[in-house]
């Protein structure tokens, strides 16, 4: 391995990606099924979903070589990425249009006569803002999980983690922001109330199934995963990432939020704290995943680049600074 | 039909890294670029029975790469002849195809400014060969010692398929589905892998 390809802008782009997706994805099933008419509640939610999206593209797009072609990525049929910028292009667009028709909750008035234009397509845009979502949620993990050079990334267990870790920070974002903005009546406040109640419950689904699938995708790996994935998985276990991955990640950002969730419901710590840890877990998540980049090396690779001088290197540093560029 | 491939025979690899250094010189690489590593795992063996193994390395130019579908703007692509090489004109830099590689031979440079890289990747000296039909790949032409041999498997008279089909050959990571187009002719007391 020389190094690490993708840096942290991709890991806040995957985070971010997830939770904006998951967000919208949400926000569809209540507005359009469990709760119809909540619309209004979401719209800080939603909100929060197209900052996501929009601040991950900037990370997404800060990561490239050549940021100002970045409009490149839509040239092609195949590649998945290709993929992933269509449907946050197209969750951000619906998602926009849906928010924007809502606007007139902050008593602009401006906004009244596009609430009143826009609101015959408003189940359409969060329909289709939704099933985006629900596609960048999933394609997070899949783009990952389809570069079979990474045998830890190589698995079917990663998109199901990452899906199921992006709809929980979602939940937890959407627990944070539920009815924000809004001046809410009687029947508004018990609506807030119960979707309060299904998220809640939801979420501690949630991260029961996320701390179930990361412990058996780790901890296969490290009983029966090849040599290069079992390296990365005892790394995690018992090796220098263990306090981040067993502190961090699965006692603060999952064991955590699930006792506040469960033995303090209606406290600050099961209403405010616990749905930050889990964002700060997912956001863990990405990170732990997207450093675990292990590639099997040709025998004798590693020896050979353990051998060449590194990027800060007083050698390097001299001849970058000097003439030769090159 | 051309379907170039290499030939390394180990047996004659010395570990002399002339094939690294014309390939920076032709290609006028960045320092912290390198196409074709010449690695080895080191002396094996107990004196006095031991030996050294040298692998030298490259972009495999798969039948079967993992590099290119995965690109999203068509910039990493393969000709019919097999080669496998980057537009940089189409490339932004998304290091997909990076890390889609197997054999690790893909990069971009961090010595130029950083939002001017773009991947790059040994061609088989494509410019090169656009140039004179005829010319090898330059590490192929700089091998004092003939360890790298460059030729067309489709041409049963080429030195290259007479190589394979009269020695065993060894291909790295085949596991995987790339069809890697470097075949290695091992050394004594092992292969590439």
């Amino acid at each position: 391995m020389k190094h690490h390809y993708w840096e942290a802008p991709i890991v806040i782009y995957l985070f971010l990606g997830g939770l904006g997706g998951g967000i919208f994805f949400l926000s569809a099933l209540f507005d359009l099924i469990i709760t119809p008419g909540a619309g209004p509640l979401f719209f800080a939610p939603v909100f929060f979903a197209l900052a996501a999206l929009a601040l991950g593209c900037f990370f997404l797009v800060f990561e490239l070589g050549q940021p100002p072609v970045f409009w490149r990525v839509f040239t092609t049929k195949t590649a998945i990425i290709k993929w992933g910028a269509v449907l946050l292009s197209v969750a951000m667009i619906f998602g926009f249009v849906w928010w924007a028709s809502y606007l007139y909750v902050l008593g602009w008035e401006w906004t009244f006569g596009l609430a009143a234009a826009l609101e015959g397509i408003r189940p359409i845009m969060l329909g289709i803002a939704g099933i985006a979502g629900f596609g960048i949620m999933v394609y997070t993990g899949v783009m990952l999980s389809t570069l079979k050079a990474h045998a830890f990334w190589a698995t079917p267990a990663l998109p199901v983690l990452f899906t199921v870790s992006a709809l929980s920070t979602a939940c937890a974002a959407i627990a944070l922001s539920l009815g924000g903005a809004v001046d809410v009546n009687v029947i508004g406040a018990v609506v807030a109330e119960l979707i309060h109640e299904i998220v809640h419950v939801v979420d501690i689904v949630l991260v029961v199934a996320e701390i179930t699938v990361l412990l058996i995708m780790v901890l296969s790996f490290y009983g029966a995963g090849n040599v290069t994935a079992q390296a990365v998985a005892k790394r995690w276990v018992r090796g220098k990432t263990a306090p981040l991955f067993w502190g961090g990640m699965i006692f603060g950002g999952l064991v955590l939020p699930l006792l506040l969730y469960i033995l303090a419901a209606g406290s600050a710590g099961s209403e405010i704290l616990a749905p930050i840890l889990v964002l700060c877990g997912g956001l863990l998540l990405r990170y732990l995943c997207v450093y675990s980049d292990e590639r099997a090396p040709i025998p004798g690779e590693e020896r050979f680049y353990e051998r060449l001088p590194k990027k800060d290197a007083a050698f390097l540093t001299a001849w970058t600074k000097g003439k030769n560029l090159y | 039909m051309t379907r170039y491939v290499m030939v390394v025979d180990q047996s004659r690899c010395i570990g002399c890294q002339s094939c690294t250094v014309a390939c920076r010189t032709w290609n006028d690489l960045p320092l912290d670029i390198i196409y074709n590593p010449v690695v080895s795992e080191g002396t094996k063996g107990t004196f006095p029975d031991v030996y050294r193994t040298w692998t030298p390395t490259q972009c495999m130019h798969c039948a079967n790469p993992e590099c290119v579908p995965c690109c999203p703007t068509g910039a990493s692509q393969q000709d019919d002849d097999g080669t496998v090489w980057v537009d940089y004109e189409k490339c932004m830099g998304c290091k997909v195809c990076v890390n889609a590689c197997p054999y690790g031979m893909r990069d971009v440079s961090h010595m130029v400014p950083r939002f001017d890289q773009y991947v790059r990747k040994c061609t088989f000296c494509r410019s090169r060969r656009a140039q004179d039909p005829a010319a090898e790949p330059y590490c192929v032409a700089t091998c004092h010692q003939r360890a790298r041999i460059f030729g067309d498997i489709d041409d049963p008279e080429s030195e290259v398929s007479k190589l394979i089909n009269t020695n065993y050959t060894e291909r790295i990571f085949t596991e995987l589905g790339t069809d890697p187009q470097i075949y290695y002719i091992p050394e004594m007391g092992g292969g590439a892998r």
